[in-house]
């Protein structure tokens, strides 16, 4: 099991109304779940419980990862004024983690077809090409949970594809555990192997096509909007 | 000049401002904290006049005072998240309130006045010393912490994923911001003593270019500021403090005007 939480309750007050209200969850290692939800229903939350920067008001949640690689919401990461390279930003996080190898940083680059901008000013990189240099860096030290917050919020149609191809790639051949927060249904469907559907602060965990059948149409989400 | 041996001691203590002042200067800049450094030099006065008033030694006072304070926004981050400028006006009238009570008082057996403009008269031989002291634990602590404060100021929620531990550096570096304020108070002033800490960052910035690059010509628009203001201020009569401060915005603008030239020549080519 990589992620367990148990009867969990949290609300920002410390008291009710519970933005998570009694929610249970089993992850299990090597899945590619995304967590979706409307607005406000607890995905940020959740995902916040996982990363240990909130504490549950009541309930556990636990997480066994030995390492685990965060990959922010591009529109949350607007520190784009800050003076820093490509390089400096991923070797800085290497020698965070106490790696020893210097090369881990191109490589990791090279991994998300980068390599070209190790140079380059975080401030002056697209949407997409900061995704792709923030997802290189949650791979350092080879984690074995990878947790995203909307990985294509801001990003064009052709990085996503980039994107998510290479998440579903590495979930299936190096086994990383992937928990994904996703407003892009479309991309929760077609790329998750299970998804975990929020609503008022509880949740359950179904397939991407039992997810597709049942609660779009339940929910009248048309199917163009939705793009399925 | 540098006959006269309060001259020396003076340029010997703005070569270690100079060099201390931006390193601590570019984190609080770039993590939007700039007007922490303003609060903390206000702070430093309240250390000044409690070190007069105990007969201790008033930039050891200024340290010890500048650090609770430093430590106390800290604390206080917890109560007031959103309202993080709040922590300013409280700490703010903590502090000034104290220095003003104490000098007011009429107890003080010194002056406090050549803190507010600053002075390179009164560099003593127990300042160097501990200009000395906390500038290489400043320096030490800054080494040591370089990739951890750097990431704190860059993306917090990544330096906690990586297992940095977050508060307990921001306590140290509250520290070390206390250290850089003390040290500049006796030639600076407390006054300006901000615009030492912000402004040879901000003309960096300009420049575009990588961390480690923005630090070094922080550090060289300091040495440029500080010593020219010293310099200067000796020939001209008038207190180093604010004239160093009108160099370095003149040294900013300066850069703003080549920026905009270099921009010009190369969209007409």
């Amino acid at each position: 099991m990589m992620i367990q939480a148990k009867n969990l309750y949290f609300s920002y007050t410390g008291s009710p109304p519970y933005v998570l209200d009694g929610m249970n969850l089993e992850i299990r290692r090597g899945e590619y779940v995304s967590v979706v939800g409307e607005n406000g229903c607890g995905k940020s939350t959740l995902m916040r419980l996982i990363l240990n920067f909130l504490k549950p008001t009541l309930g556990t949640i636990r997480t066994h990862a030995e390492r685990i690689g965060y990959v922010p919401q591009k529109n949350d990461f607007s520190n784009s004024g800050f003076p820093i390279t490509v390089r400096e930003m991923l070797d800085s996080y290497r020698r965070l983690l106490k790696l020893k190898d210097r090369d881990i940083p191109a490589e990791s680059l090279r991994r998300v077809g980068m390599s070209a901008f190790s140079r380059a000013l975080m401030g002056t990189l697209s949407g997409g090409q900061t995704q792709k240099v923030l997802i290189a860096r949650a791979l350092i030290g080879d984690p074995d949970l990878l947790i995203l917050d909307e990985p294509s919020t801001g990003v064009d149609l052709g990085s996503q594809r980039e994107i998510y191809g290479f998440l579903k790639k590495i979930n299936r051949e190096r086994k990383i555990t992937i928990v994904s927060v996703e407003h892009n249904l479309e991309a929760a469907v077609a790329n998750s192997t299970l998804i975990y559907h929020l609503v008022s602060g509880k949740g359950h965990l179904c397939s991407p096509s039992q997810y597709a059948g049942e609660y779009l149409r339940k929910n009248r989400i048309g199917e163009e909007h939705a793009g399925l | 000049m540098l006959d006269y041996s309060f001259m020396r001691n003076a340029l010997f203590v703005s070569v270690f401002i100079s060099i201390l002042c931006p390193c601590i200067g570019i984190f609080l800049v770039l993590r939007r904290y700039s007007m922490i450094g303003d609060t903390l030099s206000h702070a430093s006065l309240a250390g000044v006049a409690i070190g007069l008033l105990t007969g201790q030694n008033p930039v050891l006072g200024a340290f010890v005072f500048t650090s609770v304070c430093g430590a106390l926004i800290e604390f206080l981050r917890t109560y007031f998240k959103k309202y993080t400028d709040l922590i300013l006006t409280i700490v703010l009238a903590l502090s000034v309130g104290t220095a003003i009570t104490i000098i007011s008082s009429g107890r003080l057996h010194a002056n406090a006045d050549s803190f507010l403009f600053g002075s390179i008269l009164t560099v003593t031989r127990f300042d160097m010393v501990m200009v000395v002291i906390l500038s290489a634990v400043s320096v030490l602590a800054l080494i040591f912490l370089y990739h951890q404060m750097l990431y704190i100021a860059y993306d917090e929620e990544a330096a906690k994923v990586a297992g940095v531990r977050v508060r307990l550096i921001n306590y140290v570096f509250s520290i070390l911001v206390a250290s850089a304020i003390s040290m500049s108070i006796r030639i600076v002033g407390v006054l300006v003593l901000s615009s030492m800490i912000a402004l040879p960052v901000a003309t960096a910035l300009q420049l575009g270019r990588g961390f480690k690059i923005t630090l070094l010509f922080s550090i060289f628009f300091s040495v440029v500021d500080i010593m020219t203001g010293l310099f200067v201020s000796y020939y001209i009569g008038v207190a180093p403090g604010g004239f160093t401060a009108l160099v370095s915005v003149a040294v900013l603008v300066l850069v703003l005007l080549a920026k905009k030239v270099s921009a010009s020549l190369r969209s007409a080519r």
